[in-house]
């Protein structure tokens, strides 16, 4: 396994366009699990096929291991590429799906059996290596498909998409799997994905691309709690994070202007705000208390809607255009028609530059 | 305004079962959501009811008449569908205007006027009747397909899967913003979906099928808290439910106790619990325990499971964290995402007997659960 560096990384398909992806630097170190995570076209699979050899670099430089690859054949990189779909072999065993790539590659026969030995313990296929894929689940064809990958002892293995063709209660295990192979083997990794969960699961740090530009590189708990800006805050969290447009009144309040919302400015938002008046206000739906009492900091509402879901209880109270949503506990005290008051503590507020987008700190 | 009777309705398409048997009633003026997976029957159920595909036997019935023999027009039942089909060259009233000009309504201008704006109002679409289709929110244009089916005064209104198409941020806002406005709509309604979130959130019933069959009809409190069978019971809840093997012992007179995962840690079952479970005689059970129902415990807890951590998941608000017990098997629990976790580190959980929905293990069907335990935190 090994290091990987992208070095102010461009592709440009057409010189009318703007670049795919726009001068990406990244440093993964050994053993890292990284997701590219952002919407279609934010330049991730675009990344993925550029590391695989799939793709020509336009500018800049892909290391790997401490090497130059831009231009090294692709089956020359040391790249390891596990695709969403399986495309495992129908009529071959497991055993041969395993063994294929290396039978291309003309390795001796008692190096193959060694090899498959050995990643079937990883894997935990070994008793299904005489099977053929469709006796498989859909979680050890998955395996498999990783174990073909990793077969020829990659420095990097790419993911792509790993789970987006599985059920939703399918992924979720499937998921733990990877997060426990990682964990167990530490192969350097990186993973393509638009699922937010997926990211935050598994990597060890999660770079945000959108129009081709990194937004944030960071651990998952960094980019949930400390959004760089208002498109990674609005991109992770279900559900999703509130935003707003709120001014700075007289009164030192936020206000939505033509509704009762109005936050009294504490210390730490006065100092993030400086000398804005109009600001986007963002807030998820677990950081905000949902009361029946007033207090100095409360905002008065009346619910508007509210959702039992079983494990958690959410309540959307209407500001004009704007429903703000707050999560609680499975609780059925809350009805539409209820008056209520909200409480934001610091911490759980961002506000964010109306023009840039971006996070204010203190 | 309507109530649905559905009876003994089933469907083949060619050989293969589409829905098997179905009855069903719905109360006039509910909101039913109709869950479960692709091929459960829900579309099928919705099409036979508007008249698009004719069930091999059974019959339906609205606000009481059989309607078997009416062409899908004459049913008085609005569908709408996944896709809107707005007509993007108008503008939002002509849309919403569209049906009552047709020839079955032809109604005057000013009448026309009349019920779009009214609709409009309820939909919260009356400041936008002048705007073309392309210059609107994807909820502004639900609201006006929504509106669109609401002018014609439909007897029934049938939605298949409105919001299945949409990113999942968009999703959520527009399922809450259709359950605002739900109380609204004052039509008999029901709604497909495979979302059980959509499920429980709108439906003052869900019913759930499965491979055509009607597994269980009841509030989504039920569905969710007493589950029908171990099956109904892993369609509700992200991440699913635990299910485990569990072995009932006697603890001295009437009291029973449960075993699981740990030999000697016996669970005290609540005296309700235990009298649904010695009235049945069930011997061999398999107990539900939700994610969010188990905790994490103090080190040392005499009366708490031992685990080591097989993965911890961090998912923001909540962390998803897969202990493996001393027999070995996973359990699933979410818990507070401010903590974080060291994988293979060794820790201690709790379940509260209370919370345990217990299982029949050979039939699979839902046995007990206590009503002690009140879900409110």
């Amino acid at each position: 396994m090994a290091e990987l560096l992208y070095r102010k990384l461009v592709k440009q398909y057409r010189p009318d366009l703007p670049p795919a992806l726009d001068r990406l630097d990244l440093k993964i170190r050994d053993g890292e699990f990284i997701a590219l995570l952002g919407p279609s076209g934010c330049g991730k699979s675009t990344t993925l096929r550029m590391t695989a050899g799939l793709e020509s670099v336009s500018d800049g430089q892909i290391v790997i291991g401490g090497k130059v690859v831009n231009n090294t054949h692709p089956k020359d990189r040391g790249i390891g590429l596990a695709f969403e779909n399986y495309a495992l072999y129908p009529p071959l065993t497991v055993r041969d799906n395993l063994a294929f790539n290396l039978r291309a590659h003309r390795v001796k026969q008692t190096e193959i059996d060694k090899r498959v030995a050995e990643i079937a313990k990883y894997l935990h296929v070994e008793e299904l290596l005489d099977l053929k894929p469709a006796a498989l689940s859909s979680g050890q064809k998955q395996r498999v498909n990783i174990g073909r990958a990793l077969i020829r002892r990659p420095a990097v293995l790419l993911l792509d998409e790993p789970l987006s063709h599985l059920d939703a209660a399918l992924r979720v295990k499937m998921r733990t799997e990877i997060k426990r192979l990682h964990t167990e083997q530490r192969f350097t990794t990186i993973m393509v994905t638009h699922d937010q969960l997926e990211a935050m699961a598994l990597a060890d740090r999660i770079a945000v691309l959108n129009d081709g530009k990194l937004q944030q590189f960071d651990t998952p708990l960094q980019v949930f709690n400390h959004p760089a800006n208002e498109f990674v805050a609005g991109f992770l969290g279900e559900p999703p994070m509130n935003i707003f447009a709120v001014n700075a009144d007289s009164n030192r309040r936020l206000v939505v202007p033509g509704t009762d919302f109005a936050l009294p400015v504490t210390n730490y938002v006065g100092r993030l705000l400086g000398h804005r008046t109009s600001v986007r206000l963002g807030v998820r739906p677990w950081g905000i208390r949902v009361s029946h009492t007033p207090s100095e900091i409360s905002v008065p509402g009346t619910v508007s809607v509210v959702e039992n879901l079983g494990d958690e209880t959410r309540v959307g109270v209407r500001y004009g255009d704007m429903l703000l949503m707050a999560s609680t506990v499975m609780t059925r005290i809350y009805k539409p028609g209820l008056k209520v008051h909200l409480t934001f503590e610091d911490e759980d507020l961002n506000l964010f530059d109306q023009n840039t987008g971006e996070r204010l700190t203190a | 305004m309507a109530s649905v009777e559905l009876q003994g309705l089933t469907k083949y398409y060619n050989k293969r079962r589409a829905l098997e048997n179905l009855s069903l009633d719905i109360h006039d003026n509910e909101f039913l959501a109709v869950f479960g997976p692709a091929g459960a029957g829900k579309t099928t159920m919705l099409s036979l009811i508007a008249g698009i595909a004719t069930p091999n036997s059974g019959t339906i019935k609205i606000g009481g008449r059989e309607i078997g023999g009416l062409a899908p027009a004459d049913r008085n039942v609005a569908m709408v569908f996944e896709s809107y089909a707005l007509y993007s060259q108008f503008n939002v009233y002509d849309n919403m205007a569209f049906p009552l000009r047709s020839p079955k309504f032809k109604l005057p201008e000013d009448k026309i006027k009349e019920r779009v704006t009214h609709h409009a109002k309820v939909m919260r679409i009356d400041h936008l009747l002048e705007r073309p289709i392309q210059a609107l929110s994807n909820g502004q244009r639900q609201r006006t397909a929504l509106g669109r089916a609401l002018v014609r005064n439909p007897d029934l209104f049938l939605l298949d899967e409105p919001l299945s198409h949409l990113s999942a941020n968009l999703r959520h806002s527009m399922r809450v913003e259709l359950k605002e406005m739900r109380t609204q709509l004052g039509t008999t309604t029901i709604y497909a979906t495979h979302d059980y979130r959509e499920a429980m959130s709108l439906g003052d019933r869900v019913a759930m099928l499965n491979g055509g069959h009607l597994l269980q009809l009841a509030s989504p409190d039920d569905v969710y808290f007493r589950p029908a069978s171990i099956d109904v019971a892993k369609f509700f809840g992200d991440p699913e439910v635990n299910i485990l093997d569990a072995k009932l012992k006697s603890s001295g007179g009437s009291k029973l106790s449960l075993h699981m995962l740990e030999e000697n840690i016996p669970l005290p079952l609540p005296p309700d619990v235990v009298q649904v479970l010695n009235e049945k005689h069930t011997s061999k059970i398999q107990v539900g325990v939700r994610p969010p129902d188990v905790r994490i415990a103090r080190e040392g807890d005499k009366q708490a499971f031992h685990a080591t951590i097989y993965s911890f998941e961090p998912l923001g608000t909540r962390s998803i964290l897969t202990l493996k017990a001393v027999d070995g098997s996973l359990v699933r629990a979410l818990v507070d995402g401010h903590q974080t976790f060291e994988m293979d580190r060794r820790t201690q959980f709790r379940i509260d007997p209370h919370l345990l929905i217990i299982f029949d293990a050979e039939s699979q069907r839902f046995l007990a659960r206590s009503a002690e335990f009140s879900e409110e935190p």
